[in-house]
């Protein structure tokens, strides 16, 4: 009978997970600017990409992707988040990006199983 | 006198179940209420910002979803014409876990809010 293992970590790790959606941004908008008829298949992609990584990754979580592009336009946009979870095991983690034309700001949030 | 536990339940009952419509309509209540009228202000929306999402997670807390693990992400920018576009894409247990998200726009704001309920097995 198969012994169910915790694994090397029941807990979120943040800087690896902050790497792995850099890399998935870059990959998607790395070079390009602000275009409206594409956001739509940015925004997917972006989430998707960085969905498809983190279930690679094999962790008992589940994941919650969140993605914002905005237009640069030297209007302001502020996030905030409120969570009411398991603090030792649940875990979030946001990367901003930028280039000449827009802001990308992606959240992942892990929840336990 | 033995207490009854509810650990062995992996799915929620009926009425524990998150739902997406009564939390939204909460949402769009609490918007409503603190944001009408409002001027976006670069001094005051960072607080304003991190208020709303403490706000919508004790509502929604308060609401009666006791298994459930809550994550709550507002966004609020300044209107000038430009394009914002916000996607999430989840792993999770599509029979226990849902979302709901609404948003609010005035002259100068726009804000936009999502609350993502996980059940806890």
């Amino acid at each position: 009978m198969e012994e169910y293992s915790s694994g090397d970590d029941g807990n979120f790790n943040s800087d690896e997970i902050s790497i792995l959606v850099k890399e998935c941004i870059e990959g998607v908008i790395g070079g390009t600017d602000y275009n409206q008829n594409k956001i739509n298949q940015w925004t997917a992609s972006i989430v998707e990409h960085s969905l498809t990584h983190l279930v690679k990754l094999g962790r008992p979580f589940k994941y919650i992707v969140n993605c914002s592009v905005m237009q640069k336009s030297g209007a302001g946009l502020h996030t905030a988040n409120s969570c009411y979870w398991d603090t030792t095991t649940d875990g979030s983690c946001t990367v901003r990006w930028e280039n000449r034309t827009m802001y990308c700001v992606v959240s992942v949030f892990a929840v336990a199983m | 006198m033995v207490e009854g536990s509810d650990s062995y339940l992996i799915r929620p009952n009926h009425q524990h179940k998150f739902k997406p419509t009564i939390v939204k309509e909460y949402i769009h209540e609490i918007l409503r209420e603190r944001l009408s009228g409002v001027l976006y202000d670069p001094e005051s929306v960072p607080e304003l910002t991190r208020s709303l999402a403490e706000t919508v997670k004790d509502k929604v807390k308060n609401a009666g979803f006791d298994k459930y693990k809550l994550v709550v992400q507002v966004i609020i920018g300044e209107q000038r014409g430009q394009g914002v576009k916000m996607t999430s894409k989840c792993l999770w247990d599509a029979d226990t876990d849902n979302y709901a998200a609404d948003v609010f726009m005035n002259e100068s704001l726009f804000c936009l809010v999502a609350v993502f309920g996980s059940y806890y097995y």
